[in-house]
């Protein structure tokens, strides 16, 4: 039972495999005996927890949907959630706008304060 | 607890004692020292794997006690462990789990002398084989970072989401991670494509298989010639480095060919 091993292809070479892996061959695969036996058949009680169903549901959904704004938290540098959560509705505004929208704001938004640097400029004078 | 003694020396089985029988193979091979077999659960049982052997061919089998429900973690374990160290060596039929017999002498003349025919056909076909298992797990922020990238729609939603209240952005986010499983969905199809295009040619059969799981990537099953073993595996690293860093890929194997046993076809009488 020698196995080629080689590093560096980073597939992991299993000869037995875990539970998992090891459920969906073992319990619908193979010969089944009631095909073959019928007198001398033991029907033993077999326990098995069906741990292989796989819905595409909305708990699904919801979880890669949570994964994709947990990337772009990590991508904007690591913005925490109660960053975002904290400022919820200037988040809504800010956040919504950010992207295509940006160059625009980020124009708009030079303006105010430089409107604003105004002002205050004008405060301190008086 | 009181353990009655059997008056026999000869190697009959206790009443509450079972055969199970773990697959099929040739007459005349050795099972692999040190192999463990499904937990007998009793004290009457005989612990050990042992063969009942019928003209050209012969059943792996073990004591259990008929009292206890089987499926446990180390029943599951034992039963592959006992097939695939077989089939590393020589040609073996495997049973589904928890096949349970009355007896030797009803595996015997229940299981293997009737069905004498199917079963040498059945070993001569897949003799020269093994079977693996290519499963491969995405690498969740890699596969959807790129999903996000080459869709707008969903970067579009993306947008609507942002910083809104999780209950106002409720379907909304349904309709997110709708958008990027359908996309998961795709890749999957030409994820599953690009194995077999890189590894059919050194099967003989492939089965593609659902995958497991909102991070499965591809699960195929190939039916490999053991002296194409070493160019299988070659060929399934070389994927591994391509893949890299977007799909985590294991091979398991070589196990019994589970996914590859030629049809049984119940005879109308017995064959003779």
């Amino acid at each position: 039972m020698t196995v080629s091993q080689r590093q560096g292809g980073g597939v992991q070479k299993d000869p037995q495999g875990g539970l998992a892996e090891v459920l969906d061959l073992i319990l619908d695969k193979g010969l089944v005996i009631d095909a073959f036996v019928k007198v001398s058949l033991v029907g033993i009680e077999i326990l098995t927890i069906d741990a292989r169903i796989v819905v595409a549901s909305v708990d699904t959904y919801l979880r890669f949907a949570e994964a994709t704004n947990r990337l772009d938290l990590h991508a904007k540098g690591g913005k925490d959630l109660g960053q975002v959560v904290g400022g919820m509705t200037e988040g809504a505004t800010q956040g919504g706008a950010k992207g295509k929208t940006k160059g625009v704001l980020d124009a708009g938004k030079e303006k105010w304060d430089e409107v604003r640097g105004e002002r205050q400029s004008a405060k301190r004078e008086r | 607890m009181s353990a009655e003694t059997t008056e026999s020396t000869e190697e009959t089985q206790p009443e509450n004692i079972g055969s199970y029988v773990y697959g099929i193979l040739r007459s005349g091979q050795r099972i692999p020292e040190g192999l463990e077999p499904v937990p007998p659960g009793s004290e009457d049982a005989e612990h050990g794997l042992g063969l009942v052997s019928a003209g050209p061919i012969a059943a792996v089998v073990s004591d259990i006690s008929t009292d206890r429900p089987l499926g446990k973690r180390e029943d599951l374990l034992a039963h592959e462990r006992v097939l695939n160290a077989i089939a590393a060596e020589t040609p073996i039929l495997p049973m589904r789990f928890g096949a349970v017999v009355s007896d030797d002498d009803a595996v015997r003349e229940e299981l293997l002398d009737p069905h004498q025919d199917y079963f040498a056909r059945a070993l001569d076909e897949i003799a020269d084989y093994v079977e693996f298992s290519l499963r491969g797990d995405y690498e969740q922020d890699v596969v959807l970072g790129r999903i996000v990238e080459e869709n707008p729609a969903i970067q579009d939603l993306r947008e609507r989401i942002r910083g809104v209240d999780e209950d106002a952005s409720y379907y909304d986010r349904i309709k997110l991670g709708e958008a990027i499983s359908q996309a998961v969905d795709t890749l999957r199809e030409n994820d599953a494509n690009a194995v077999l295009d890189a590894l059919e040619r050194y099967a003989r059969a492939t089965v593609v298989k659902e995958v497991g799981g909102e991070n499965g990537a591809v699960h195929v099953a190939f039916l490999v010639r053991r002296d194409h073993r070493t160019d299988f595996e070659r060929a399934v690293d070389d994927l591994g480095d391509a893949w890299s860093g977007r799909v985590d890929l294991r091979l398991l194997g070589p196990t019994a060919c589970f996914d590859f046993l030629p049809e049984y076809e119940a005879p109308d009488e017995e064959g003779g």
